[in-house]
Order: C-alpha cells, then structure tokens, then sequence
C-alpha cells in the first residue's frame, strides 16, 4: 500500500518538466528515487512529533518532513517524508529521513544541504532540491521545540530563521 | 500591410472552435486555413493602426525628453520607457547602441518592425522590442481574450522561415529567429501565469527559482490538495479538483493584476508563488485524467 502511494509520489516526479534535457543522475539518486525510505506520515498533533513543511515556490514542489523524538534523551527516534516534487527533491528528502534517524537534535542542526547534494551527487541546478530538505529538518526540529516550549541549546541562527 | 486587409475578411467567416495551434506548423497552414478563433475587429483595427504607425525611434527619443521617463532596473533591458506613450503601446525608444538598426537592412526604410514595411525584408531580432510591443499590447496583466491569436498567425505569415527560403542566408537567419521569438511571445503571453511571470521580469523582478518558504497556511493547503489529486480514483473527482484550482487561479490573476498594478512587486511575487502551485496542481491533474 504505502509501496503503491510511494510509487504515484514517484510518477509524478520523474515527469516534472524542470528535469529538462536528458541528464544522468548518480545512481544513489535513482535507488532513493525507486525506492524511498521512510515515506509516510505521524500523526501531527502528537506531542513527541516535529512536523516541517517546506516548498519551493518556483518549481511548485512541497516536502513534509516529520520527526519523532524521544523526550526524555532529545534523541530522534524515527523519521518520515512525503514530498511532491521532482526526483531530486524526492532523493534528498529520503536521504535526510535516514540521516536523522537516531541522532539527536542538536546534531542534525547541523546537516548541511551541500552534504546531502554532495552524496547524491546533484547537479548545480538541482542544489536548492537538497536545500529544501535541510530547511525542512529544521523546520521539524523548529516544530518539536515549539510544542515542547523550550529551545534546543544549541540552536543556531539559521536554523531559528528557518 | 496589404495582408491585413486581406486578413479582415477572413476574420468575418470564422467558424467557431476549429483553429488549434501548432508550433512550428509550416507556413502553408497558417494561409490555407481561416483564422477561426475569436479576435475582437476594433482591437484588429487598433492593432492594424499601430502596424501603419510603427515606433519612431528617432522622433520620439528627441520631442518627448521633457515628458517623464521610466528607466528599467533590468540591466539586461537597455531602454527607456516614454510612460506618456504607453496608450498607444508603440512608443520606445532605443538607447543608440550602434548594433540596433532603425533601417531596414535591404531598403533602407526607417524603422521596421520586425519586417520592412516597405521591401517586406526580415529585419533582425531587435531586443528592445518586447513581446507586449509584438502583439501590440499594452505592457499590462490582463489582455482581451482572442487578441494574441490573429496577430500570432498574422506574424507567421510574414516570418515563418519558408517564406524566405529562397532568400539570403542572413534573411533565413533573421525571418528563422524572429519566427522563434514571435512564438515564444505568443506562448509566454498566452497563458496566465507566464504572462505574469514575463511583466514582473520586465520590471527587472526574477523570480527566485532557489527561494524555499515555509509558509504552513500555503503549503498545508497544497499538501493536501496534492494528496487529494493522488487519492481520486476516477476522473469525477479530479475534474472537481480542477474547477477548484481554476477558480483559485482566477483569484489570484486579479490578485496579481492588482498588485502589479499599483507596482507592489513583493505582493505580486507572492501571488505568482501561489498560482504556481496551483498550476502545477492542474498539471497533475492532467497527468492523471
């Protein structure tokens, strides 16, 4: 089921028009694209769930990105996306879900979009994909501590701005 | 300019619903058939009267440097924009650069437009000559529906590269790019957002294709309009969708008329965000019926 709905996101962004001329797409950009990890959803309301939602206006393209954390160690428990957008944003959003997983907050305050593209191999104009998916962990992060009323120490600049 | 003429009746015999358009159709189509679709005749005529009358480069640089000018804040647009003249949309005036010619290449006739309308010469694609000039419009959101497609094919008529095969490679060149351009104006113009995208870079305002928001209002709503457009099993309930979207879109049209209208460019860069996504919406939509 969740296979199935994984691979209407997946149709819808093969065919997205801004992958314009055939172009060559490192092969971790294609395995992220058939098989994306943790698609899926939490239950926004849950007070232990980070929720970030994050577009790209310019492309149409929206990324949710939600993260459960473990209140009593600030530890991310588990992670899941849904984004409609191109393979690339698809790709990155995935990738991020993994990176994530077990870390704690503070920590993946840390991941830079440029990591992401750098391990996906993205192309200069496919780099705000990647960008997109480091805004959308700190808007999580951003979300949990709202919820939680209490800010991560080290919380950094951008990531308040985000 | 005989060929208006000769346009006009065709004009009065349209049938209804049968022209489609085809890019890069060959010329023969755009004679044989009748311009069916819908062009108002007084916006013909005022077009036509602008044709007759196309932009004196040189009078108008010199009579009107008292009246007020707007200078662009695109470098990339190397004109000045006479506001005064705007009412009949054929006032510019080119900043001199030597390349720009204000004669035709083959006569010599002083200021063609697009073609010489003396010697009907290709003439080379002129930059400053922006799409809304091309079809004779005022540089404004709304347009009258049926006021790009006569031109558009009027435009053919006189450019499309298999009219000047016989002709010089330079011609073949000029009638080859401005064919291009006049088809990449009528596209851009045609539609809603495009058009919109295009006035706002005029005014020297990109949209940032890198920009990332997080506005949880907008992009809560997309969220699950898309995972409504996912989830419809059958065409019932996308065309619902799609009724929604272009109402939407509506909206936000006049939204941004208005915006761009009283030059709130930052207002008007959030509506066109807004629309692209509900563009992009419908193009999931058509994908899927």
């Amino acid at each position: 089921m969740l296979r199935h709905a994984t691979k209407r996101i997946l149709g819808l962004g093969l065919a997205e028009s801004r992958w314009s001329a055939p172009r060559f797409y490192h092969e971790r950009v294609v395995d992220h694209y058939n098989n994306p990890r943790n698609v899926g959803a939490f239950d926004k309301n849950d007070p232990t769930v980070g929720t970030g939602l994050v577009g790209a206006p310019a492309c149409g393209d929206v990324m949710k990105l939600q993260i459960k954390v473990d209140e009593e160690t600030g530890k991310i428990t588990d992670a899941c996306f849904k984004t409609f957008g191109c393979g690339s944003a698809i790709a990155s959003s995935s990738v991020a879900t993994e990176w994530v997983k077990g870390k704690q907050m503070e920590e993946v305050l840390t991941i830079k979009n440029t990591e992401i593209a750098k391990h996906l191999s993205l192309p200069p104009v496919k780099l705000h994909c990647s960008m997109l998916a480091e805004d959308a962990i700190k808007a999580a992060v951003k979300d949990y501590e709202a919820k939680r009323g209490k800010p991560v120490a080290s919380t950094t600049d951008k990531a308040a701005e985000a | 300019m005989l060929s208006f003429g000769r346009v006009l009746p065709l004009l009065a015999y349209r049938s209804p619903k049968m022209w489609k358009i085809v890019l890069r159709t060959p010329l023969s189509t755009f004679t044989r058939k009748t311009l069916t679709h819908s062009v108002p005749f007084q916006l013909l005529q005022h077009n036509i009267t602008q044709y007759q009358n196309p932009p004196r480069l040189s009078t108008l640089c010199t009579s009107n440097s008292t009246q007020r000018t707007r200078v662009f804040r695109n470098p990339k647009i190397h004109f000045t924009w006479n506001s005064e003249l705007l009412g009949n949309s054929s006032g510019f005036c080119s900043s001199g650069s030597p390349e720009e010619t204000s004669c035709c290449w083959n006569c010599k006739t002083p200021r063609p437009f697009l073609i010489c309308q003396s010697c009907g010469s290709v003439q080379p694609v002129d930059h400053s000559v922006d799409y809304f000039m091309i079809f004779g419009l005022e540089r404004k959101f709304d347009i009258e529906d049926g006021s790009l497609e006569g031109m558009y094919k009027n435009w053919q008529k006189k450019l499309h590269p298999d009219l000047v095969h016989t002709k010089s490679k330079e011609e073949r060149e000029y009638a080859a790019e401005q064919s291009a351009r006049v088809i990449d104006a009528y596209t851009t113009l045609r539609k809603p957002l495009s058009r919109a995208i295009y006035l706002m870079r005029l005014e020297g305002v990109e949209v940032d294709e890198e920009q990332t928001i997080s506005e949880p209002e907008l992009l809560g709503e997309i969220m699950e309009i898309r995972e409504a457009v996912e989830e419809a099993t059958d065409s019932q309930a996308l065309n619902k969708i799609q009724s929604q979207m272009e109402e939407k879109l509506r909206h936000w049209f006049n939204s941004f008329a208005n915006a761009f209208g009283s030059k709130s460019f930052d207002e008007a860069l959030k509506t066109i965000q807004r629309m692209t996504y509900y563009h992009r919406v419908n193009e999931e939509i058509i994908k899927k019926l």
